[in-house]
């Protein structure tokens, strides 16, 4: 039930949010988690092969846009296909949230994007299913920074 | 110290990893120094911070920030609490001590009147949850469940939903809110009251349970106005109407509607939405995908109709022929699960099942291969072991090779529609195998072979592996199981003509030792591959010394003994020079201890699965329990390390009978652990002396002995042997006869419960009880707690005038405790 975390790494591996809704792993799980996350993924072929893969007794679900990897571990028996969607959605907000999202957005404004994140879901789940509600939110927020 | 800008700029710049090291140092190194500043100003702080989470980002340690993250949201300010908390969400986990000082900024928060700042309090507080926090904040989300703000009020459902995780005692507080929430209409607030609903669901007792059940009808009529509903650009995906909250529906009903006592109207009204949600959606995207699946796998959890049902098979074989791989991959996945429930209907897809067997995808390949055994039966064995013969041949993955041929063998046994076509098959099998058989399948093909009674197809057999071993001698395991058919029953092909490669050879006995040869001497074997291989051609080397006529050839064969009677390998190096000393035995003897073996009975073996899941798909799990007839668990454990054991051991089966011929009763008690007397056990009575009498004189039956079990045919009991109270204790089992039959292949299988620890020592002189004979002993030591009683459950296996008994009963009587 819900997911145990989400990822966004780059092709080289480098880290662009980490966000653990499980607090059960040490921090060294943790660093080993997300190399072998990066190395599982990067080694698997995006057309010809789906955007789950099972990992320590949960699966993955992931995918790629343009260099960066969007990763969340869910658990086996829960739905890949609306997680995916899920992952799609945050994208989209991402999209219009920084106007024609690219990397370096997501590196600068690092704490924008987990505020992002926590508007979208709330302890591993999806709390907010509507795009303008969500970007109206933070146009909201933001103002009052 | 420069803003978190030029932070970031610098770290980026960084030519090497060294030079990324360097930057990222000083700068931790800055920070902390601030940090000690008593004075410092909120507006570093956050700077600070900021930087502190980026530090976070990349992996770095920061711990030394937490009281700080902590300081900067008790400021009053909203940017300085909306980053404060964003960092403790990060920095801090539940696991923290500090975590206790985040409580009262916490309830402070979500009693502010500004909104906002609840909504971030609310978001910690759902995010680093501790149990303890749960038990002090829930009745701050209680009050928040009432708002007439719907975005606080979605949040603190999800909120309500992790604390009553954290701690299932307050799914009291939060019960009785359900039933104005489940009204709520707001697809949001909806979202947050099923998630709400499932984890009470899951913390109740089943008497609460009850209340629960009731909202099934609101959560049908949300789903049936969800579905019924035009357009709404807010919440449409690609043309579906809130997939996302669809998902949560069907998903929250599934959950509800498998409880036991769901009443019969409501899963007659959850059949009737599924069907309109079933048949509404058109497939093609993503998000209709996700819908369907989980109406699917609805459908196949709970009780539904027989239409319903079929309707969800073809749904799924509707995604099977999909282009996309990820709905393949979840149709495939459900398929396996379902295969016990409809195995008819999934019949039905076979050949896209077969289809996916060559996809380019190595989890669909899996989850294909799995359904293809799924199904498999003895109408479509020929075509569908065609296809996984195919797939075994260009398959690369190491780990997959062995889950292949101990199923194929295994379906093979169950199904295969005649001898000669299961022979065959086996042989094809062995063909592109390599070395990925597990031990216990070489003996059981092994043991196949032995009990075939067709003299011409046993002919066939043998001449078959070995024109295949010639062939390609690189495949391991083929070269053992030809080996020793070769040191059984070479003889019957002499002279006969096999095609290797499409030309003719002629079966010669120098051909034969030929072959032999070369795979003693072949290279490309591992170590422990090789040493195997030796000690199977050597037992066949000094079978087959009777069954040659040419001296030369039988000159052959000794030197081949005599070569390893200095290797390196003990075991080896013991065989040889005994079979040695048997070559120089006189010819009647040797016709004697040297004849065809008898065969033994085979092992039943059950199907594996390649899902790591346990629980989740209860049908395959009862299907093992099922095979097992049902015996308890415990009992279900022992037999499991005890088939491991015998897998091990079964390795060279034919070596330990002539082991034993030699090694008496000595072998026999090398072996440790297991008592278990395998299939071999059997050919191992043949030769075995008369039980060791040194065991049986002298131990008259002691005063202390007690009395566990008798019937007819035999008498258990037990004897303390020294129970010194430190959580030890040693005892030793007494088997006698109580008949005038003899008793034969004796098993005693004993399972203790599991916080303790057995072990039980090989059977004292054999595992026959003749009458009058010596007793069977065998010593049991048990490690557990101190003090703890010691419980046995023990299964006695035998055989007795042809006829296997088997006898099942528990044993408390030991007057002392660990």
């Amino acid at each position: 039930m819900a997911i145990h975390f989400l990822l966004i790494l780059n092709r080289q591996g480098k880290t662009r949010l980490v966000k653990w809704f499980n607090n059960t792993y040490t921090t060294q799980t943790k660093q080993q988690y997300i190399q072998e996350i990066h190395r599982l993924i990067n080694s698997r072929d995006s057309k010809h092969q789906s955007n789950f893969v099972e990992f320590y007794q949960n699966k993955l679900v992931y995918r790629r846009y343009a260099g960066l990897y969007f990763v969340c571990l869910v658990d086996l028996n829960d739905s890949e296909l609306s997680y995916l969607e899920s992952l799609h959605f945050l994208v989209e907000i991402l999209d219009d949230y920084f106007n024609n999202v690219c990397e370096v957005d997501l590196v600068f404004n690092f704490y924008k994007l987990y505020f992002i994140i926590d508007e979208l879901y709330l302890g591993g789940e999806i709390q907010q299913i509507s795009k303008s509600k969500i970007l109206n939110r933070l146009a909201v927020l933001d103002k009052l920074d | 110290m420069g803003s978190l800008r030029t932070f970031i700029k610098s770290v980026r710049k960084a030519k090497t990893i060294a030079d990324e090291r360097a930057v990222i140092q000083k700068e931790s190194a800055a920070i902390r120094t601030s940090f000690r500043d008593v004075s410092l100003d909120q507006t570093t702080r956050r700077i600070n911070i900021s930087k502190l989470v980026y530090l976070y980002i990349m992996g770095e340690k920061t711990h030394f920030g937490q009281v700080e993250c902590l300081k900067l949201l008790a400021s009053p300010r909203f940017a300085d609490k909306r980053l404060g908390y964003l960092a403790c969400m990060l920095i801090l986990d539940e696991n923290q001590e500090v975590l206790t000082l985040l409580t009262n900024s916490l309830d402070n928060d979500m009693q502010h009147p500004n909104a906002f700042v609840v909504g971030l309090a609310l978001t910690c507080l759902g995010n680093i949850a501790s149990p303890e926090l749960a038990r002090d904040l829930h009745a701050d989300v209680e009050k928040i469940l009432h708002s007439k703000n719907f975005y606080l009020k979605k949040k603190a459902c999800f909120v309500a939903a992790k604390l009553v995780e954290k701690d299932p005692d307050l799914a009291e507080y939060f019960a009785d809110k359900i039933n104005d929430l489940i009204n709520e209409k707001q697809p949001a607030v909806l979202l947050g009251t099923l998630r709400l609903i499932e984890s009470l669901y899951l913390s109740s007792e089943p008497e609460q349970r009850m209340a629960l059940l009731k909202t099934i009808p609101k959560i049908v009529g949300h789903l049936k106005r969800v579905t019924t509903s035009g357009y709404q650009p807010d919440y449409d995906v690609m043309g579906t109407s809130d997939p996302f909250l669809q998902v949560a529906l069907l998903s929250t009903l599934r959950t509800l509607a498998t409880d036991e006592s769901c009443p019969a109207q409501y899963l007659e009204e959850i059949n009737d939405i599924l069907t309109q949600v079933a048949s509404n959606i058109d497939s093609g995207k993503n998000a209709a995908h996700a819908i369907l699946y989980e109406c699917v796998k609805t459908i196949f959890s709970i009780q539904s109709d027989q239409s319903l049902k079929i309707l969800g098979v073809n749904l799924l074989g509707k995604f099977l022929s999909t282009k996309d791989n990820n709905t393949r991959y979840v149709a495939l996945d459900t398929l396996l699960a379902v295969i016990n429930i409809e195995p008819l209907a999934v019949q039905r897809h076979r050949s896209t099942i077969v289809d996916c067997l060559s996809d380019g995808d190595i989890s669909i390949r899996r989850r294909a291969l799995e359904l293809s055994f799924g199904i498999l039966n003895e109408q479509n064995i020929r075509v569908l072991v065609r296809e996984i013969l195919t797939f075994l041949e260009n398959c690369h993955d190491q780990e997959l090779k062995p889950y292949i041929t101990s199923q194929l063998t295994i379906a093979a046994n169950k199904y295969s529609p005649n001898e000669k076509w299961h022979f065959d098959t086996l042989m094809r099998m062995l063909k592109v195998s390599g070395n990925s058989l597990t031990s216990d399948i070489v003996s059981n093909i092994l043991a196949l072979i032995l009990q075939c009674n067709d003299g011409e197809l046993k002919k066939h057999i043998v001449s078959k592996l070995f024109s295949l071993c010639l062939e390609d001698p690189e495949q391991y395991c083929l070269a053992l199981i030809t080996v020793w058919t070769l040191g059984e029953y070479g003889d019957l092909i002499l002279g006969s003509t096999v095609e290797v490669n499409s030309k003719n050879v002629q079966v010669t006995e120098a051909a034969i030792v030929q072959l032999i040869e070369d795979l003693i001497n072949k290279s490309t074997y591992s170590e422990s591959e090789t040493v195997q291989l030796v000690s199977y051609v050597l037992t066949a080397v000094i079978k087959l010394s009777i069954k040659f006529r040419d001296a030369q050839i039988i000159e052959r064969l000794r030197l081949i003994i005599n070569s390893r009677t200095r290797d390196n390998n003990l075991e080896i190096q013991v065989r040889a020079v005994e079979y040695q000393e048997i070559f120089a035995q006189d010819a009647t003897l040797k016709k004697g201890l040297l004849a065809r073996m008898p065969a033994p009975p085979i092992k039943q073996r059950e199907s594996l699965t390649l899902n790591k899941t346990t629980g989740a798909k209860p049908k395959r799990a009862g299907g093992v329990a099922s095979a097992l007839g049902g015996t308890d668990d415990l009992l279900l454990d022992l037999m499991d390390d005890n088939n491991d054991t015998n897998t091990a051991h079964a390795a060279e089966p034919q070596q330990d009978v002539l082991m034993d011929i030699f090694g008496g009763s000595g072998a026999g008690q090398a072996q440790s652990t297991t008592t278990a007397t395998n299939s071999n056990a059997a050919i191992l009575d043949l030769f075995n002396a008369p039980p060791a009498s040194a065991v049986g004189i002298g131990s008259s039956p002691s005063v202390s002995e007690i009395e566990a079990f008798t019937n007819s045919y035999i008498h258990v009991s037990f004897t303390p042997k020294s129970f010194p109270k430190d959580g030890h204790a040693i005892m030793e089992a007494v088997i006698r006869s109580n008949t005038n039959e003899t008793i034969s292949q004796f098993q005693l299988l004993i399972a203790v419960p599991k916080t303790q620890k057995l072990s039980i020592s090989s059977t004292s002189g054999g595992d026959s009880l003749t009458p009058g004979g010596t007793p069977i002993r065998q010593v049991l030591k048990i490690v557990g707690k101190a003090g703890a009683k010691i419980k046995l459950r023990v299964k006695v296996k035998y055989s007795v005038s042809g006829n296997s008994v088997e006898e099942q009963f528990d044993f408390a009587g030991f007057p002392e405790t660990l």
